[in-house]
Protein backbone atom coordinates (compact mmCIF):
# COMPACT_ATOMS: atom_id res chain seq x y z
CA UNK A 1 0.00 0.00 0.00
CA UNK A 2 2.75 2.41 0.99
CA UNK A 3 4.70 1.45 -2.14
CA UNK A 4 1.66 2.54 -4.17
CA UNK A 5 1.76 5.92 -2.47
CA UNK A 6 5.45 6.36 -3.12
CA UNK A 7 4.81 5.52 -6.77
CA UNK A 8 1.86 7.95 -6.91
CA UNK A 9 4.00 10.68 -5.36
CA UNK A 10 6.81 10.09 -7.84
CA UNK A 11 4.39 10.16 -10.79
CA UNK A 12 2.78 13.36 -9.47
CA UNK A 13 6.19 15.00 -9.10
CA UNK A 14 7.37 14.01 -12.56
CA UNK A 15 4.14 15.05 -14.29
CA UNK A 16 4.13 18.45 -12.62
CA UNK A 17 7.76 19.14 -13.41
CA UNK A 18 7.04 18.28 -17.07
CA UNK A 19 3.95 20.48 -17.04
CA UNK A 20 5.94 23.36 -15.56
CA UNK A 21 8.64 23.09 -18.19
CA UNK A 22 6.03 23.23 -20.98
CA UNK A 23 4.02 26.05 -19.43
CA UNK A 24 6.27 28.87 -18.18
CA UNK A 25 4.76 30.90 -15.36
CA UNK A 26 1.93 33.07 -16.58
CA UNK A 27 3.33 35.82 -14.35
CA UNK A 28 6.00 36.45 -16.96
CA UNK A 29 3.57 36.54 -19.84
CA UNK A 30 2.16 40.02 -19.58
CA UNK A 31 2.04 42.85 -21.99
CA UNK A 32 4.70 45.52 -21.71
CA UNK A 33 3.49 49.05 -21.02
CA UNK A 34 4.91 52.34 -19.80
CA UNK A 35 7.92 52.23 -17.48
CA UNK A 36 7.54 52.37 -13.73
CA UNK A 37 10.19 54.37 -11.88
CA UNK A 38 11.57 53.48 -8.46
CA UNK A 39 11.69 56.69 -6.43
CA UNK A 40 13.11 57.34 -2.98
CA UNK A 41 13.23 60.24 -0.58
CA UNK A 42 15.92 62.66 -1.74
CA UNK A 43 18.03 62.04 1.39
CA UNK A 44 18.18 58.26 0.95
CA UNK A 45 21.82 57.19 0.47
CA UNK A 46 21.25 55.09 -2.66
CA UNK A 47 21.23 55.82 -6.40
CA UNK A 48 21.42 52.43 -8.07
CA UNK A 49 19.98 49.02 -7.15
CA UNK A 50 19.90 45.74 -8.99
CA UNK A 51 16.47 44.23 -9.62
CA UNK A 52 17.34 41.55 -7.05
CA UNK A 53 18.11 44.28 -4.49
CA UNK A 54 14.82 46.06 -5.25
CA UNK A 55 13.09 42.72 -4.69
CA UNK A 56 14.97 42.24 -1.42
CA UNK A 57 13.83 45.67 -0.23
CA UNK A 58 10.19 45.13 -1.19
CA UNK A 59 10.11 41.62 0.25
CA UNK A 60 11.07 43.14 3.60
CA UNK A 61 14.41 41.29 3.60
CA UNK A 62 16.42 44.50 3.60
CA UNK A 63 14.86 46.75 6.23
CA UNK A 64 17.52 49.42 6.71
CA UNK A 65 19.30 51.74 4.27
CA UNK A 66 21.83 52.15 7.08
CA UNK A 67 21.78 51.76 10.85
CA UNK A 68 20.03 55.11 11.30
CA UNK A 69 17.61 55.01 8.39
CA UNK A 70 14.91 52.31 8.15
CA UNK A 71 13.26 51.52 4.82
CA UNK A 72 9.64 52.73 4.54
CA UNK A 73 7.76 50.77 1.88
CA UNK A 74 4.94 52.47 0.00
CA UNK A 75 2.72 50.54 -2.39
CA UNK A 76 -0.27 51.70 -4.41
CA UNK A 77 -3.70 50.29 -3.56
CA UNK A 78 -5.04 47.38 -5.66
CA UNK A 79 -5.83 47.85 -9.35
CA UNK A 80 -3.33 50.70 -9.82
CA UNK A 81 -1.03 49.91 -12.75
CA UNK A 82 2.11 50.52 -10.70
CA UNK A 83 0.95 47.88 -8.22
CA UNK A 84 0.32 45.39 -11.02
CA UNK A 85 3.88 45.89 -12.27
CA UNK A 86 5.32 45.50 -8.75
CA UNK A 87 3.38 42.30 -8.10
CA UNK A 88 4.24 40.83 -11.51
CA UNK A 89 7.93 41.76 -11.78
CA UNK A 90 9.13 42.20 -8.20
CA UNK A 91 7.02 39.89 -6.06
CA UNK A 92 5.98 37.49 -8.84
CA UNK A 93 2.77 36.95 -6.89
CA UNK A 94 -0.96 37.31 -7.36
CA UNK A 95 -2.89 39.79 -5.25
CA UNK A 96 -3.91 36.99 -2.87
CA UNK A 97 -0.39 35.61 -2.57
CA UNK A 98 0.90 39.12 -1.84
CA UNK A 99 -1.54 39.53 1.06
CA UNK A 100 -0.71 36.07 2.37
CA UNK A 101 3.01 36.80 2.10
CA UNK A 102 2.77 39.78 4.45
CA UNK A 103 0.51 37.97 6.93
CA UNK A 104 3.18 35.24 7.13
CA UNK A 105 6.03 37.74 7.30
CA UNK A 106 4.54 39.50 10.33
CA UNK A 107 3.61 36.16 11.92
CA UNK A 108 7.26 35.07 11.64
CA UNK A 109 8.23 38.19 13.60
CA UNK A 110 10.34 39.41 10.69
CA UNK A 111 8.50 42.74 10.41
CA UNK A 112 5.87 44.51 12.50
CA UNK A 113 3.71 45.90 9.69
CA UNK A 114 3.07 45.47 5.96
CA UNK A 115 3.93 48.18 3.38
CA UNK A 116 1.93 51.38 3.69
CA UNK A 117 -0.88 51.64 1.17
CA UNK A 118 -1.24 54.84 -0.85
CA UNK A 119 -4.32 55.66 -2.86
CA UNK A 120 -3.10 58.18 -5.41
CA UNK A 121 0.04 59.39 -7.13
CA UNK A 122 -0.11 62.77 -5.39
CA UNK A 123 -0.34 61.12 -1.99
CA UNK A 124 2.60 58.91 -2.94
CA UNK A 125 4.77 61.90 -3.90
CA UNK A 126 3.84 63.74 -0.73
CA UNK A 127 4.87 60.75 1.37
CA UNK A 128 8.11 59.99 -0.47
CA UNK A 129 9.12 63.65 -0.23
CA UNK A 130 8.29 63.90 3.45
CA UNK A 131 9.22 60.49 4.93
CA UNK A 132 12.94 59.72 5.32
CA UNK A 133 13.77 56.28 3.91
CA UNK A 134 10.59 56.04 1.84
CA UNK A 135 10.64 54.10 -1.44
CA UNK A 136 7.82 53.76 -3.97
CA UNK A 137 6.96 52.96 -7.57
CA UNK A 138 5.53 55.73 -9.78
CA UNK A 139 4.58 56.14 -13.41
CA UNK A 140 7.81 57.25 -15.10
CA UNK A 141 5.91 59.66 -17.37
CA UNK A 142 4.83 61.69 -14.40
CA UNK A 143 7.82 62.01 -12.06
CA UNK A 144 7.56 65.04 -9.76
CA UNK A 145 10.54 67.06 -8.58
CA UNK A 146 11.69 66.53 -4.99
CA UNK A 147 12.23 62.76 -5.22
CA UNK A 148 15.19 60.71 -6.43
CA UNK A 149 14.71 58.27 -9.33
CA UNK A 150 16.84 55.15 -8.85
CA UNK A 151 18.67 53.28 -11.56
CA UNK A 152 17.62 49.62 -11.67
CA UNK A 153 20.31 47.28 -13.00
CA UNK A 154 22.10 50.45 -14.10
CA UNK A 155 19.17 51.63 -16.23
CA UNK A 156 16.71 54.48 -15.94
CA UNK A 157 13.08 54.45 -17.09
CA UNK A 158 13.00 54.82 -20.86
CA UNK A 159 16.15 52.79 -21.42
CA UNK A 160 15.71 49.86 -23.79
CA UNK A 161 16.09 47.00 -21.31
CA UNK A 162 14.64 48.73 -18.26
CA UNK A 163 13.07 45.86 -16.28
CA UNK A 164 10.06 47.56 -14.68
CA UNK A 165 7.34 47.99 -17.25
CA UNK B 1 -14.40 4.64 6.72
CA UNK B 2 -17.70 4.91 4.76
CA UNK B 3 -19.56 7.41 6.90
CA UNK B 4 -16.67 9.86 6.93
CA UNK B 5 -16.70 9.81 3.14
CA UNK B 6 -20.12 11.51 3.27
CA UNK B 7 -18.40 14.44 4.94
CA UNK B 8 -16.33 15.13 1.80
CA UNK B 9 -19.22 16.06 -0.53
CA UNK B 10 -20.72 18.13 2.28
CA UNK B 11 -17.47 20.10 2.63
CA UNK B 12 -17.08 20.49 -1.10
CA UNK B 13 -20.70 21.68 -1.37
CA UNK B 14 -20.09 24.22 1.39
CA UNK B 15 -16.93 25.28 -0.37
CA UNK B 16 -18.72 25.81 -3.66
CA UNK B 17 -21.44 27.85 -1.92
CA UNK B 18 -18.90 30.10 -0.25
CA UNK B 19 -16.93 30.37 -3.48
CA UNK B 20 -20.15 31.34 -5.25
CA UNK B 21 -20.59 34.20 -2.83
CA UNK B 22 -17.22 35.56 -3.85
CA UNK B 23 -18.20 35.69 -7.53
CA UNK B 24 -19.05 39.37 -7.14
CA UNK B 25 -15.33 40.11 -6.67
CA UNK B 26 -14.65 41.08 -10.32
CA UNK B 27 -17.54 43.60 -10.15
CA UNK B 28 -16.06 45.13 -6.99
CA UNK B 29 -12.63 45.26 -8.62
CA UNK B 30 -14.10 47.12 -11.57
CA UNK B 31 -15.83 49.53 -9.20
CA UNK B 32 -12.62 50.13 -7.26
CA UNK B 33 -10.72 50.66 -10.50
CA UNK B 34 -13.30 53.17 -11.67
CA UNK B 35 -13.21 54.96 -8.30
CA UNK B 36 -9.42 55.14 -8.34
CA UNK B 37 -9.47 56.52 -11.87
CA UNK B 38 -12.00 59.08 -10.68
CA UNK B 39 -9.74 60.02 -7.74
CA UNK B 40 -6.83 60.47 -10.16
CA UNK B 41 -8.96 62.64 -12.44
CA UNK B 42 -10.25 64.75 -9.55
CA UNK B 43 -6.71 65.18 -8.24
CA UNK B 44 -5.61 66.44 -11.64
CA UNK B 45 -8.55 68.82 -11.78
CA UNK B 46 -7.86 70.10 -8.27
CA UNK B 47 -4.20 70.61 -9.16
CA UNK B 48 -5.17 72.52 -12.33
CA UNK B 49 -7.68 74.64 -10.43
CA UNK B 50 -5.10 75.42 -7.75
CA UNK B 51 -2.53 76.33 -10.38
CA UNK B 52 -5.08 78.57 -12.18
CA UNK B 53 -6.07 80.21 -8.94
CA UNK B 54 -2.52 80.88 -7.88
CA UNK B 55 -1.70 82.23 -11.35
CA UNK B 56 -4.77 84.46 -11.30
CA UNK B 57 -3.97 85.76 -7.83
CA UNK B 58 -0.36 86.46 -8.67
CA UNK B 59 -1.00 88.09 -12.05
CA UNK B 60 -1.72 91.88 -12.18
CA UNK B 61 -5.38 92.76 -12.61
CA UNK B 62 -5.90 94.25 -16.05
CA UNK B 63 -9.02 95.47 -17.82
CA UNK B 64 -10.02 97.95 -20.42
CA UNK B 65 -11.79 100.31 -18.02
CA UNK B 66 -9.39 100.13 -15.10
CA UNK B 67 -6.28 102.23 -14.65
CA UNK B 68 -2.98 100.40 -15.10
CA UNK B 69 -1.54 101.51 -11.80
CA UNK B 70 -1.41 98.70 -9.33
CA UNK B 71 -3.84 99.62 -6.60
CA UNK B 72 -2.89 99.16 -2.97
CA UNK B 73 -5.59 96.52 -2.63
CA UNK B 74 -3.51 94.16 -4.79
CA UNK B 75 -1.39 93.47 -1.72
CA UNK B 76 -4.20 91.79 0.18
CA UNK B 77 -4.91 89.79 -2.99
CA UNK B 78 -1.48 88.20 -2.74
CA UNK B 79 -2.32 86.86 0.72
CA UNK B 80 -4.73 84.10 -0.42
CA UNK B 81 -1.94 82.69 -2.65
CA UNK B 82 0.19 82.23 0.46
CA UNK B 83 -2.85 80.81 2.26
CA UNK B 84 -3.39 78.28 -0.58
CA UNK B 85 0.24 77.20 -0.26
CA UNK B 86 -0.06 76.94 3.53
CA UNK B 87 -3.29 74.95 3.17
CA UNK B 88 -1.60 72.52 0.75
CA UNK B 89 1.30 72.12 3.09
CA UNK B 90 -1.09 71.46 6.00
CA UNK B 91 -2.87 68.77 3.99
CA UNK B 92 0.49 67.22 3.10
CA UNK B 93 1.61 67.22 6.71
CA UNK B 94 -1.71 65.70 7.78
CA UNK B 95 -1.36 62.89 5.18
CA UNK B 96 2.17 62.13 6.32
CA UNK B 97 1.12 62.26 9.99
CA UNK B 98 -1.70 59.77 9.36
CA UNK B 99 0.60 57.28 7.64
CA UNK B 100 3.51 57.62 10.05
CA UNK B 101 3.96 54.74 12.48
CA UNK B 102 2.75 55.69 15.94
CA UNK B 103 4.30 54.00 18.94
CA UNK B 104 3.32 51.59 20.31
CA UNK B 105 1.60 50.32 17.17
CA UNK B 106 -0.34 47.18 18.00
CA UNK B 107 -1.38 44.63 15.36
CA UNK B 108 -3.35 41.54 16.35
CA UNK B 109 -4.04 38.63 14.07
CA UNK B 110 -5.53 35.23 14.75
CA UNK B 111 -5.38 31.77 13.25
CA UNK B 112 -7.84 28.95 13.77
CA UNK B 113 -8.93 25.63 12.38
CA UNK B 114 -11.79 23.17 12.73
CA UNK B 115 -11.07 19.56 11.85
CA UNK B 116 -12.54 16.15 11.26
CA UNK B 117 -10.57 12.93 11.70
CA UNK B 118 -11.34 9.30 11.13
CA UNK B 119 -8.85 6.44 11.33
CA UNK B 120 -9.05 2.66 11.56
CA UNK B 121 -6.66 2.62 14.54
CA UNK B 122 -8.12 0.36 17.24
CA UNK B 123 -9.62 2.23 20.17
CA UNK B 124 -10.06 5.57 18.44
CA UNK B 125 -13.30 7.26 17.42
CA UNK B 126 -13.92 9.41 14.41
CA UNK B 127 -15.22 12.91 14.95
CA UNK B 128 -14.78 16.65 14.80
CA UNK B 129 -12.31 18.55 16.89
CA UNK B 130 -11.02 22.08 17.28
CA UNK B 131 -7.45 22.88 16.40
CA UNK B 132 -5.38 25.50 18.13
CA UNK B 133 -6.83 28.98 18.34
CA UNK B 134 -3.77 31.09 17.82
CA UNK B 135 -3.44 34.79 18.58
CA UNK B 136 -0.48 36.74 17.30
CA UNK B 137 0.53 40.17 18.55
CA UNK B 138 3.08 42.42 16.86
CA UNK B 139 3.86 45.84 18.21
CA UNK B 140 6.54 48.34 17.25
CA UNK B 141 7.56 50.12 20.47
CA UNK B 142 9.97 52.47 18.70
CA UNK B 143 11.62 52.51 15.26
CA UNK B 144 14.11 49.89 16.47
CA UNK B 145 12.33 48.01 19.24
CA UNK B 146 9.50 45.55 18.60
CA UNK B 147 7.49 43.07 20.61
CA UNK B 148 5.96 39.86 19.27
CA UNK B 149 3.81 37.30 21.06
CA UNK B 150 1.96 34.15 20.08
CA UNK B 151 -0.67 32.66 22.38
CA UNK B 152 -2.61 29.46 21.74
CA UNK B 153 -5.80 28.10 23.24
CA UNK B 154 -5.74 24.32 23.15
CA UNK B 155 -8.78 22.06 23.43
CA UNK B 156 -8.55 19.11 25.84
CA UNK B 157 -11.19 16.55 26.87
CA UNK B 158 -12.24 18.53 29.95
CA UNK B 159 -10.90 22.03 29.49
CA UNK B 160 -8.78 24.45 27.50
CA UNK B 161 -5.19 25.37 28.21
CA UNK B 162 -3.48 28.62 27.29
CA UNK B 163 0.11 28.45 26.12
CA UNK B 164 2.54 31.31 25.55
CA UNK B 165 4.21 29.94 22.42
CA UNK B 166 6.39 32.98 21.78
CA UNK B 167 7.05 36.18 23.69
CA UNK B 168 9.87 38.18 22.15
CA UNK B 169 11.26 41.66 22.62
CA UNK B 170 13.67 42.60 19.83
CA UNK B 171 16.15 45.40 19.22
CA UNK B 172 17.23 46.01 15.62
CA UNK B 173 20.60 47.67 15.16
CA UNK B 174 20.53 47.19 11.40
CA UNK B 175 19.99 44.34 8.93
CA UNK B 176 23.15 42.63 10.14
CA UNK B 177 22.40 42.50 13.82
CA UNK B 178 19.11 42.09 15.68
CA UNK B 179 18.99 40.81 19.23
CA UNK B 180 15.92 39.35 20.95
CA UNK B 181 15.07 38.04 24.39
CA UNK B 182 12.18 35.83 25.46
CA UNK B 183 10.61 32.55 24.37
CA UNK B 184 11.24 31.54 20.75
CA UNK B 185 10.54 28.73 18.41
CA UNK B 186 13.96 27.08 18.25
CA UNK B 187 15.57 27.79 14.87
CA UNK B 188 16.31 24.15 14.07
CA UNK B 189 15.45 23.23 10.49
CA UNK B 190 12.71 24.97 8.56
CA UNK B 191 9.15 24.18 9.62
CA UNK B 192 9.33 25.26 13.26
CA UNK B 193 10.16 28.87 12.40
CA UNK B 194 8.33 29.11 9.07
CA UNK B 195 4.78 28.19 10.11
CA UNK B 196 4.79 28.41 13.93
CA UNK B 197 1.23 27.46 15.01
CA UNK B 198 -0.72 28.87 12.09
CA UNK B 199 -2.43 25.88 10.42
CA UNK B 200 -3.63 28.19 7.64
CA UNK B 201 -0.01 28.86 6.64
CA UNK B 202 0.69 25.15 6.24
CA UNK B 203 -0.25 23.43 3.01
CA UNK B 204 -1.06 20.20 4.87
CA UNK B 205 -3.50 19.51 7.73
CA UNK B 206 -0.81 18.78 10.29
CA UNK B 207 2.88 19.27 11.00
CA UNK B 208 5.49 16.58 10.31
CA UNK B 209 6.53 14.25 13.12
CA UNK B 210 9.82 16.15 13.59
CA UNK B 211 7.98 19.23 14.83
CA UNK B 212 4.71 17.75 16.09
CA UNK B 213 2.96 19.96 18.66
CA UNK B 214 3.67 18.29 22.00
CA UNK B 215 6.35 16.15 20.37
CA UNK B 216 9.84 15.54 21.64
CA UNK B 217 12.04 14.76 18.65
CA UNK B 218 13.37 18.31 18.45
CA UNK B 219 13.01 21.00 21.14
CA UNK B 220 10.34 23.33 19.75
CA UNK B 221 11.01 26.19 22.16
CA UNK B 222 14.01 28.02 23.55
CA UNK B 223 13.85 30.49 26.43
CA UNK B 224 16.76 32.88 26.27
CA UNK B 225 18.41 35.22 23.75
CA UNK B 226 18.67 35.11 19.99
CA UNK B 227 20.85 37.14 17.63
CA UNK B 228 19.97 37.19 13.96
CA UNK B 229 20.75 39.06 10.78
CA UNK B 230 22.30 39.04 7.36
CA UNK B 231 25.84 37.93 6.57
CA UNK B 232 27.52 40.08 3.90
CA UNK B 233 27.51 37.61 1.02
CA UNK B 234 26.29 39.42 -2.09
CA UNK B 235 23.75 37.51 -4.14
CA UNK B 236 24.02 34.42 -1.95
CA UNK B 237 21.74 36.03 0.64
CA UNK B 238 23.23 34.38 3.71
CA UNK B 239 21.54 34.92 7.09
CA UNK B 240 22.24 33.62 10.58
CA UNK B 241 20.52 32.84 13.90
CA UNK B 242 22.57 32.31 17.05
CA UNK B 243 20.66 31.48 20.22
CA UNK B 244 21.40 30.56 23.81
CA UNK B 245 18.81 29.53 26.37
CA UNK B 246 17.34 27.08 28.81
CA UNK B 247 16.72 24.32 26.29
CA UNK B 248 14.75 21.24 27.24
CA UNK B 249 13.06 21.11 30.62
CA UNK B 250 12.41 18.27 33.01
CA UNK B 251 9.66 17.12 30.65
CA UNK B 252 11.71 17.13 27.46
CA UNK B 253 8.77 18.28 25.37
CA UNK B 254 8.79 21.59 27.22
CA UNK B 255 11.41 24.30 27.63
CA UNK B 256 12.49 25.64 31.01
CA UNK B 257 10.07 28.56 31.16
CA UNK B 258 10.54 29.15 34.85
CA UNK B 259 14.26 28.35 34.95
CA UNK B 260 16.68 25.78 33.60
CA UNK B 261 16.73 22.23 34.88
CA UNK B 262 20.53 22.34 35.07
CA UNK B 263 23.40 24.81 34.96
CA UNK B 264 24.13 24.08 31.32
CA UNK B 265 22.65 26.41 28.68
CA UNK B 266 21.52 25.08 25.33
CA UNK B 267 22.80 26.83 22.23
CA UNK B 268 21.81 26.80 18.59
CA UNK B 269 23.38 28.13 15.39
CA UNK B 270 21.53 28.26 12.11
CA UNK B 271 22.84 29.54 8.77
CA UNK B 272 20.67 29.72 5.70
CA UNK B 273 20.74 31.22 2.22
CA UNK B 274 18.08 32.84 0.07
CA UNK B 275 19.97 33.32 -3.20
CA UNK B 276 18.95 36.38 -5.20
CA UNK B 277 19.15 34.53 -8.49
CA UNK B 278 16.86 31.72 -7.34
CA UNK B 279 13.96 33.66 -5.85
CA UNK B 280 11.89 31.20 -3.80
CA UNK B 281 14.78 28.92 -2.84
CA UNK B 282 15.99 28.59 0.74
CA UNK B 283 18.65 26.20 1.90
CA UNK B 284 20.05 25.98 5.41
CA UNK B 285 21.50 24.00 8.23
CA UNK B 286 21.59 24.17 12.01
CA UNK B 287 23.34 22.73 15.03
CA UNK B 288 21.83 22.49 18.53
CA UNK B 289 23.61 21.43 21.71
CA UNK B 290 22.11 20.81 25.16
CA UNK B 291 22.44 18.80 28.34
CA UNK B 292 19.27 16.92 29.25
CA UNK B 293 18.41 16.08 32.83
CA UNK B 294 15.47 13.69 32.95
CA UNK B 295 13.06 13.57 35.86
CA UNK B 296 14.18 10.01 36.59
CA UNK B 297 17.77 11.16 37.11
CA UNK B 298 20.01 10.21 34.19
CA UNK B 299 21.71 12.98 32.22
CA UNK B 300 22.46 13.06 28.50
CA UNK B 301 24.42 15.19 26.09
CA UNK B 302 22.32 16.08 23.07
CA UNK B 303 23.56 17.08 19.61
CA UNK B 304 21.02 17.89 16.91
CA UNK B 305 22.09 18.60 13.38
CA UNK B 306 19.57 19.56 10.74
CA UNK B 307 19.55 20.53 7.08
CA UNK B 308 16.76 21.64 4.79
CA UNK B 309 15.98 22.78 1.28
CA UNK B 310 12.76 24.55 0.30
CA UNK B 311 11.24 26.08 -2.79
CA UNK B 312 8.14 28.04 -1.82
CA UNK B 313 6.77 29.63 -4.96
CA UNK B 314 3.63 27.46 -4.94
CA UNK B 315 4.06 26.09 -8.46
CA UNK B 316 5.72 23.89 -7.51
CA UNK B 317 6.28 23.98 -3.74
CA UNK B 318 8.91 21.69 -2.30
CA UNK B 319 9.95 21.28 1.34
CA UNK B 320 12.40 18.78 2.69
CA UNK B 321 14.12 18.62 6.05
CA UNK B 322 16.43 16.12 7.71
CA UNK B 323 17.18 16.01 11.44
CA UNK B 324 19.74 13.85 13.22
CA UNK B 325 19.59 13.55 17.02
CA UNK B 326 22.49 12.15 19.03
CA UNK B 327 22.09 11.31 22.73
CA UNK B 328 24.96 10.22 24.93
CA UNK B 329 24.36 9.01 28.46
CA UNK B 330 26.86 10.98 30.55
CA UNK B 331 27.21 8.16 33.08
CA UNK B 332 27.43 5.11 30.81
CA UNK B 333 28.55 6.75 27.54
CA UNK B 334 25.84 4.77 25.75
CA UNK B 335 25.00 6.49 22.46
CA UNK B 336 21.75 6.52 20.49
CA UNK B 337 21.33 8.11 17.06
CA UNK B 338 17.85 8.90 15.75
CA UNK B 339 16.99 10.30 12.35
CA UNK B 340 13.90 11.78 10.80
CA UNK B 341 13.08 13.43 7.54
CA UNK B 342 10.15 14.51 5.45
CA UNK B 343 9.78 15.53 1.82
CA UNK B 344 6.68 17.44 0.79
CA UNK B 345 5.68 18.33 -2.73
CA UNK B 346 2.74 20.53 -3.71
CA UNK B 347 1.63 22.23 -6.86
CA UNK B 348 -0.79 25.14 -7.17
CA UNK B 349 -2.91 24.33 -10.22
CA UNK B 350 -3.17 27.14 -12.78
CA UNK B 351 -6.93 26.68 -13.23
CA UNK B 352 -9.89 27.74 -11.04
CA UNK B 353 -8.19 31.01 -10.02
CA UNK B 354 -5.21 29.01 -8.72
CA UNK B 355 -7.18 27.97 -5.67
CA UNK B 356 -6.42 24.21 -5.72
CA UNK B 357 -3.15 22.78 -4.48
CA UNK B 358 -2.69 18.98 -4.43
CA UNK B 359 0.13 17.71 -2.26
CA UNK B 360 2.05 14.67 -1.18
CA UNK B 361 4.34 14.14 1.82
CA UNK B 362 6.49 11.25 2.86
CA UNK B 363 7.87 11.05 6.39
CA UNK B 364 10.34 8.64 7.89
CA UNK B 365 11.54 8.36 11.47
CA UNK B 366 14.20 5.96 12.66
CA UNK B 367 14.83 5.33 16.35
CA UNK B 368 17.17 2.68 17.73
CA UNK B 369 16.07 0.45 20.58
CA UNK B 370 18.88 1.98 22.62
CA UNK B 371 17.14 5.40 22.57
CA UNK B 372 16.33 6.29 26.17
CA UNK B 373 15.34 9.94 26.00
CA UNK B 374 12.43 9.55 23.56
CA UNK B 375 9.57 7.10 23.66
CA UNK B 376 10.25 4.49 20.97
CA UNK B 377 8.29 5.76 17.96
CA UNK B 378 9.68 4.69 14.60
CA UNK B 379 7.31 5.46 11.77
CA UNK B 380 6.87 5.71 8.04
CA UNK B 381 3.95 7.72 6.76
CA UNK B 382 2.57 8.85 3.42
CA UNK B 383 0.11 11.69 3.06
CA UNK B 384 -1.80 12.70 -0.04
CA UNK B 385 -4.29 15.54 -0.09
CA UNK B 386 -5.56 18.70 -1.63
CA UNK B 387 -5.83 22.25 -0.34
CA UNK B 388 -8.55 24.52 -1.64
CA UNK B 389 -8.22 28.24 -0.93
CA UNK B 390 -11.78 29.38 -0.46
CA UNK B 391 -10.61 32.99 -0.15
CA UNK B 392 -7.34 34.82 0.44
CA UNK B 393 -7.62 34.04 4.15
CA UNK B 394 -9.42 30.69 4.46
CA UNK B 395 -8.76 27.20 3.13
CA UNK B 396 -10.21 23.69 3.10
CA UNK B 397 -7.91 20.71 3.20
CA UNK B 398 -8.76 17.09 2.52
CA UNK B 399 -6.12 14.51 3.36
CA UNK B 400 -5.59 10.77 3.39
CA UNK B 401 -2.81 9.30 5.52
CA UNK B 402 -1.25 5.90 5.56
CA UNK B 403 0.93 4.97 8.52
CA UNK B 404 2.96 1.88 7.70
CA UNK B 405 3.00 -1.12 10.00
CA UNK B 406 6.01 -1.74 12.27
CA UNK B 407 7.41 -5.20 12.98
CA UNK B 408 7.77 -6.36 16.59
CA UNK B 409 11.03 -5.38 18.26
CA UNK B 410 12.53 -6.31 21.59
CA UNK B 411 9.97 -5.24 24.18
CA UNK B 412 7.78 -3.51 21.59
CA UNK B 413 4.82 -5.28 20.00
CA UNK B 414 4.09 -5.05 16.27
CA UNK B 415 2.16 -1.95 15.17
CA UNK B 416 -0.50 -2.47 12.50
CA UNK B 417 -0.86 -0.14 9.53
CA UNK B 418 -3.29 2.75 10.02
CA UNK B 419 -5.42 4.48 7.40
CA UNK B 420 -6.87 7.89 8.16
CA UNK B 421 -9.03 10.56 6.60
CA UNK B 422 -8.61 14.16 7.75
CA UNK B 423 -10.53 17.28 6.81
CA UNK B 424 -9.68 20.76 7.97
CA UNK B 425 -10.86 24.27 7.43
CA UNK B 426 -8.10 26.69 8.43
CA UNK B 427 -8.26 30.46 8.40
CA UNK B 428 -6.69 33.67 9.59
CA UNK B 429 -8.61 36.66 10.86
Amino acid sequence: MNRTFKLAGTLLTVSMVVWTSWHPLSMAQTSRGADVAVVVNADTPVIDLSLAEVRKVFLGERQYWNAKLPVVLLIRAPVARERDVVLRVIYQMSEGQFKQYWVAKIFRAEVTSPPKIVYSNDMQYELVSAMPGAIAFVDARNVHPGVKVLRVDGMLPGDKDYPLR
Amino acid sequence: MHRPLLIIPAFLFAASVVRGQSSTMPDQTEQIKALLERVELLEKQVAELKADRVAALNSPVTGPATPVIQPPEVQPLAKPAVQVHEHESQIQQETVRQLETHYPSLEIRGFGDADFASTDRKGTNSGFYLGQLDLHIASALSPKISYFAELTLNAHPNDYTIEVERSIIRYDYDDYFKISFGRFHTPIGYWNTAFHHGAWLETTVDRPFIVKVGGTFTPLHLVGALAEGHIPSGGLGLQYNVGIGNGRGELIGRPGDAGDINNNRAWVVKVFARPAKAYGLEVGGSVYRDKITLRAGPEYREWITAAYLTWTKGAPEFLTEFDHVNHRNILTNQIANSDAFYAQFAYRLPWFEKSWKPYYRFEYTHMPLSEQVFAYQPQEESIVGVRYDISNFAAFKLEYRFLNSQPPRLGHPAEPAVNGLFIQTAFTF
